[in-house]
This record gives C-alpha cells, sequence and structure tokens, in this order.
C-alpha cells in the first residue's frame, strides 16, 4: 500500500519549472532516500508533501486521501534550514512543539529523548547555548516526539559527527521497524546506499531515477570494474576502452565504454604495474549521480 | 483552536518573561507623562538673577514710571512674605539719554545684552500717551536676546500701559478710582452640561469644564491606546521577519497551518497589549481614587478603549505579520515599517483638531474611516462632548468588517509569503496573492 501517492505533480516559480510532471509513490514502511544535485527540486518537492506549497498541477494523496489545505497529522517534518527559537531552553522547546502535536505525557517523552541524545544536561539551557550538532539533534528529537507515522527529513545527517549520525540512523531505523515510513533527502550517496530500501533521484526537475538499488545498478549494467594497483590512476594512461576514472586515491572506479571487454582492460593494467584487487561491478550510487549530474550534462540540458 | 491556543501561551511568555518587556512597563508611563512633568518641575523653577534694563525713555514720564515701579517690586514684591525667601528675581530699570546716533547707540546696547551686562533694553516712543500721526513714535519696542518668551516685557508691557491709562484717565478730568469699573474685566467660563442625577433623579447640576476633561483625558487615552499598538502589534512585522529568516516559520509549519501560526502570533500580542493596558488601568485607577480623585475617572470610556485596543491590535497585528511574512531581511522590513506605520501616525497628526471641535466634518468622518476609528472614535468619546450615539456603533461595525477582512487578506498573503525565499513581492503581486489564495 502506497503511503504517499504524487501524480504528475508540477511546480514553477515564475519562468523557473522547480518540479516537473513528478509521479513517485512511497510504500508504507519503506525508507524512501530522495538525492538529488542542489536547486534539482527535491526541498520543493518535501515541502508540497508537507502541504507547505501548493502544486500548480497534479494530486498528492498521503495515507489515500488528497490534501485539502490543512495541516498533516501523523507527519514529521524536519526542514533542512535548522529553525528553533534561540531564547527558549531546551526542554521547553520540545514540550511547546510535543503540545503543538498533541502529545500526552510530554515531561517524560522529552526527558527520555534528551538523555537518548545525551542532551540531558542541556534541558534547562538556552538553544542558544547549544553548539550546530547539538541544535539538530534537538529538532530531530521535535520532528518524531509524536512517532508519527510518515517521517520527511530534509538532510538530516548534515553537520552532524559520526557518534550522533549514528544514534540518528539508529532512530530512524527502529521507526521504520515501528511502522512509521520515512523520506529523507541527502547528498551522501553511501548513506542513501545503505539505509534506503528506494531511491529517487530528481534532476532539474524531473525524476530520473527511482527503484530499489539494486533495479538502479541493473538498469545501469555491468560496466564499471574497481581496481586497485601500484601504480594508482596513471595506471590507466593511454588505455583504450575507459571512458570515466574515479579516482579515490587508493582505489579506481573506471567506467568503460559499451563494448569493451574488461579481461582487455586488466591486461593493459597489468602490463603496466602490479593489480591488487580487480573487480567488475555495477556503478556505485555515487557514479551513477555524477554520471547523471555531472557538468557536461548540465550544458547538454541548458 | 488548541494549537494556536499553544503559540498564544509561548508569544506570551516569550514577551512577558523579559527584562524588557518590565522595563518597558515602567517606561512608557515615564515617556507619557515625561514632558508633563518636566513642566510642572520647571514651572516653580524661576531664575533668580537680577536682571538690569535699560530704558530709552523719549516720552518723558513712562520710563521713570517704570523705574520707579521696579524699585517697588523689588521692595515688596519678590519674597515669600512667610519665609523671607526671594522667589522673583529683582529688576533694575535705568533710563539712559537717546543720543544722536540712535542707531549707533542701540548697536552698542545690542552687544552689552549679548555680553550680558545687561538683560534688555526698552526703547519707549514719544507719543505713547498721546497718539500722533506717526505710529512710529507711539511704540514701545523691547530688545532682547530671546523677547518672545521673556516675562520682563510682559511686566513691561502690563506697567507701562497701566500708567498710560493713568495719564489719560486724569487728563480727561475724571477721578481715577470712579472709573475703576471700567476697567474690570470678567472672562465667560466653560461650564459642562446639566443631566438627571441616576440617584436621586433630581437635576445634577453642570460642572465647571476643566482642561483635565477636555484636552488631557482624550490625549491619555489616544496615547495609551497608540503605545499599545507600538508595543504589541508593529514588532510583529520584525519578528514573523526574522523567524521566517531563521526558518523557524518552516519548522513551525509542519505541525500548525499559515493562518494558525499567524493567530497565535496576533493574539499573543493582543495578549501582551491587554495585560499592560489593564495594569496601567488599573494603577491610574488606584492611584487617582487614593488622591481622591475619584470623580474624575472616565469609567464610562474603559469599555469602549479595550473594545477598540482589541480591534485596532488585531487589525494593526494582523497586517504587520502579513507584511513581515513578505520580508527576507531586516532591510526589507525597515524600508515597509514606516509606510505600514502611516495610518497609525496620521490620528495623532490630528488629534488637536479633533479635540478641538468633536463633532466637527473632519473629526466625524476620519472617525468613521475604520483604520482610524479605534484611535479617533475613542478620542472623541473621552471628550466632555456627546457624539451622537449612531456613530460608535457604525465605527464599530465598521472596524469590525474592516478587521474581519484585514485578517482573511492578511492569513492568505502571509500563507504565500511565509516560506518565499529571494526578492521581495511587488504590491501588485501581494496582491495577486491576496485574491488568489
Amino acid at each position: 500500500m502506497n503511503i504517499i501517492e504524487l501524480d504528475n505533480i508540477t511546480k514553477t516559480y515564475g519562468s523557473h519549472k522547480a518540479v516537473d510532471d513528478l509521479t513517485l509513490h512511497v510504500p508504507k514502511g519503506s525508507i524512501y532516500g530522495f538525492i538529488g544535485p542542489n536547486g534539482s527540486g527535491k526541498t520543493t518537492t518535501i515541502r508540497m508533501i508537507m502541504n507547505i506549497l501548493y502544486p500548480d498541477n497534479g494530486n498528492i494523496k498521503l495515507f489515500g486521501q488528497e490534501l485539502i489545505g490543512s495541516r498533516l497529522e501523523k507527519v514529521g517534518y524536519l526542514p533542512e534550514e535548522r529553525g528553533l527559537y534561540k531564547k527558549m531552553k531546551v526542554k521547553e522547546l520540545i514540550k511547546f512543539h510535543g503540545e503543538l502535536k498533541g502529545v500526552a505525557d510530554l515531561d517524560r517523552l522529552a526527558d527520555e529523548w534528551l538523555e537518548k541524545f545525551d542532551l540531558t544536561r542541556w534541558a534547562d539551557k538556552k538553544v542558544e547555548a547549544l553548539s550546530k550538532g547539538m541544535s539538530q539533534k534537538v529538532q530531530f528529537i521535535v520532528t518524531i516526539i509524536d512517532m508519527p507515522e510518515i517521517i520527511i527529513l530534509d538532510e538530516p545527517f548534515s553537520g552532524l559527527d559520526p557518534v550522533n549520525a549514528e544514534i540518528i540512523k539508529e532512530v530512524i531505523l527502529k521507526l521504520r521497524d515501528q511502522g512509521s515510513t520515512i523520506i529523507f533527502s541527502t547528498h551522501d550517496m553511501s548513506v542513501a546506499e545503505k539505509m534506503c530500501d528506494y531511491i529517487f533521484m530528481i534532476y532539474k526537475g524531473k525524476k530520473v531515477l527511482d527503484g530499489t538499488l539494486q533495479s538502479i545498478q541493473e538498469k545501469f549494467g555491468s560496466d564499471t570494474i574497481r581496481v586497485q594497483s601500484e601504480m594508482g590512476v596513471k595506471a590507466f594512461d593511454g588505455i583504450q576502452g575507459i571512458e570515466r576514472v574515479n579516482d579515490f586515491g587508493q582505489l579506481q572506479e573506471v567506467k568503460m565504454m559499451p563494448q569493451t571487454d574488461s579481461q582487455e582492460v586488466l591486461k593493459a593494467v597489468m602490463a603496466k604495474t602490479r593489480v591488487l584487487k580487480f573487480e567488475l561491478t555495477s556503478p556505485s550510487l555515487n557514479d551513477i549521480f555524477i554520471r547523471i549530474a555531472r557538468p557536461e550534462n548540465n550544458e547538454d540540458h541548458e | 483552536m488548541n494549537k494556536v491556543w499553544t503559540l498564544i501561551k509561548r508569544e506570551y511568555r516569550a514577551a512577558v518573561k523579559t527584562k524588557g518587556f518590565i522595563i518597558g512597563l515602567v517606561l512608557l508611563p515615564i515617556m507619557m507623562g515625561g514632558t508633563f512633568a518636566i513642566i510642572l518641575l520647571t514651572e516653580d523653577n524661576v531664575d533668580l538673577k537680577s536682571k538690569t534694563v535699560l530704558v530709552v525713555d523719549e516720552s518723558g514720564s513712562v520710563g521713570q514710571f517704570l523705574v520707579n515701579t521696579a524699585k517697588d517690586r523689588n521692595q515688596n514684591f519678590i519674597t515669600d512674605k512667610e519665609t523671607g525667601e526671594k522667589i522673583q528675581p529683582e529688576y533694575f530699570f535705568t533710563l539712559v539719554d537717546k543720543e544722536t546716533d540712535f542707531d549707533a547707540q542701540k548697536l552698542t546696547l545690542s552687544d552689552k545684552v549679548r555680553d550680558r551686562e545687561i538683560h534688555a533694553f526698552v526703547h519707549i516712543g514719544p507719543d505713547v500717551i498721546h497718539q500722533g500721526d506717526d505710529p512710529e513714535g507711539s511704540r514701545i519696542l523691547y530688545y532682547a536676546e530671546n523677547s518672545t518668551m521673556d516675562p520682563i516685557k510682559n511686566w513691561v508691557s502690563g506697567n507701562a500701559n497701566s500708567y498710560i491709562r493713568q495719564v489719560r484717565v486724569k487728563a480727561l478730568g475724571i477721578d481715577e478710582a470712579s472709573v475703576q469699573n471700567l476697567f474690570q474685566r470678567i472672562n465667560a467660563e466653560g461650564m459642562g452640561l446639566l443631566s438627571i442625577d441616576s440617584k436621586t433623579g433630581g437635576v445634577k447640576d453642570a460642572k465647571k469644564s476643566s482642561e483635565l476633561e477636555s484636552v488631557l483625558i482624550p490625549y491619555v487615552m489616544l496615547m495609551l491606546i497608540f503605545m499599545m499598538i507600538m508595543m504589541s502589534a508593529i514588532p510583529l512585522l520584525t519578528a514573523v521577519m526574522e523567524e521566517k529568516s531563521e526558518r523557524i516559520a518552516e519548522v513551525l509549519l509542519g505541525s500548525v497551518t499559515p493562518t494558525q501560526f499567524m493567530l497565535g502570533k496576533v493574539l499573543g500580542g493582543l495578549a501582551v497589549a491587554l495585560t499592560t493596558a489593564s495594569i496601567y488601568v488599573l494603577g491610574a485607577v488606584f492611584t487617582i481614587s487614593k488622591l481622591d480623585y475619584g470623580e474624575l475617572i472616565p469609567y464610562y470610556i474603559l469599555p469602549w478603549f479595550f473594545v477598540y485596543l482589541i480591534l485596532a491590535v488585531v487589525l494593526y497585528g494582523t497586517i504587520m505579520a502579513a507584511l513581515g511574512s513578505s520580508c527576507n531581511d531586516s532591510k526589507d522590513a525597515q524600508a515597509i515599517q514606516f509606510p505600514a506605520m502611516i495610518p497609525i501616525m496620521i490620528p495623532m497628526f490630528v488629534l488637536l483638531p479633533v479635540i478641538k471641535d468633536p463633532l466637527g466634518d473632519l473629526a466625524t468622518w476620519m472617525s468613521l474611516f475604520p483604520p482610524f476609528t479605534p484611535m479617533l472614535m475613542l478620542v472623541r468619546q473621552a471628550t466632555p462632548v456627546t457624539i451622537p450615539m449612531w456613530q460608535p456603533i457604525v465605527g464599530l461595525i465598521g472596524v469590525f468588517l474592516f478587521t474581519a477582512m484585514s485578517v482573511w487578506a492578511g492569513g492568505r498573503l502571509f500563507r504565500s509569503c511565509i516560506i518565499m525565499v529571494g526578492k521581495r513581492p511587488k504590491i501588485g503581486t501581494m496582491i495577486k496573492y491576496i485574491i488568489k489564495g
């Protein structure tokens, strides 16, 4: 069952089409990752789902019902940019947002969440005294305090250290296990690959990817090799049949041209240097992202 | 509604629980009463330094009379009879001869005034007692640095005229004592109107009208409602702008509708205004009653005051919140704040003509124009003049409808603008948002 349904959504700002004829169905209980370059339409799509912006055309259904301009209950939303009342105390702020969402037993709940995120000693401090990472944790608590059925997180991991990112990841997975549906946007492709059941990519307002990681990778075929050699990226100089080399320093991800035989490439590299690792694989999400949104594609589109 | 209530509570606490609120609460009456207090305090503060005035007298006798009268005043009228304390400065009047080059003499005397050697000098024309053909000859000219406000000028004028009158009466061969009545001036005294006493049923005598009733009460009422609007409605423009630019609005819009958000802010501001106004009104009633001036308290106007206050704060609060939602930074807010405040300033500019003639066309029509009604109708009702009852009622209906319309339009504008980033929309675009929603 789809809990969120967007059908042929269009949103225009002046002459700029921010979202162009977008159709997207999010199954209940899934984690759906929204990826795309800056300014591609992710936040606009999220704001339309949240009923903050209205689409020019198309329908949006949540819980099987059309949005009718009323506020969404049972939906938690963490916007891209954090916005908290700086002069309020941390616990007071959590309780204020909880009250707006009609949550009972707020005192206990607020204490529990503060403890979980190691913020108990900051409970009576003003928000302005918190670091960026701490504010983000507070904002995350505010988003999920009512255990909403749909949770929409715009860049939930940005600015967080690995420890706190791990806590938030655990909470997201736990919420999913308890039945919540989670949408989150991210620029971190490895997070999207590891966490998301489905990945949706929007580029220049249009949907360019939508499905499981596996189905997306299948679409792009096994045209990629990962090579670790003693020469590094220089090992690929002058080798035929290579479209692009993505150099990670210790490892190179190589996209081959169509009809290129990976064995021929391996032979050519081995003739130059000692190969430590060679793997024929599907392109990573990061590579797929770059293939779609790289500058030459921008020029094509513009 | 629960959500609006939560928002109101937050707004109210955020405003009231600050030091700024307490300081504002104290400063406001000081600002309002400050001018009056300074006038009252400085009224008794008389400059006791002696004043020397030189007199060039061409009349032959007026100058001498002034010299003598000043001497008499210095001996008998400048000390407090009970304490013997000096309460007025001494005036030293000295005659000087007119020189051939009179312009040069006047210039020299002027320099003496500038150098603080003398306070002023007077030129009494030759024909002041019996006027001749040349009007220039029958003038008394008082030269000083600030002659318009100088009390000695009035003293010279009063005494010179009194002397001239004596001389003229004497010249007619009449005994001065027998014509004293001729110069007895009687002023008309301002009275209120008679009414029926509700307790006894008898006719209640008219009260003597006072400046307090006709000027001070309307003035205080207007200042109070003006200050409440300035304290609670106007700041909403920058508050909403800040919450928009700091993305607080977007977070809240995950939980509440734009209309609930706006209502929370406006009604929170209203709660603050009502608290402040109640503190002032109760404080004033208590103090005035303690001072035994209880009968001066205009109780009849207080319900009207609170009704107008509620409508004015909601009206202007909504407009300010909606305009604030269209701004992205403080520059935008500054640019829009002054024009937005004009409807609140206009009633202040017309305060005097309205108090002077509360039944005049200007007062009547302006007070029926909804944006001005809360302030100007209140001023008219606070004066001792009875204004036709239909006017406050029509004014109230008008301002109620106008407020409802503003809340509707402001809500639509707010909803459209609160998330919008980039350039501030132009007026035409804003109107489009209001019409299209």
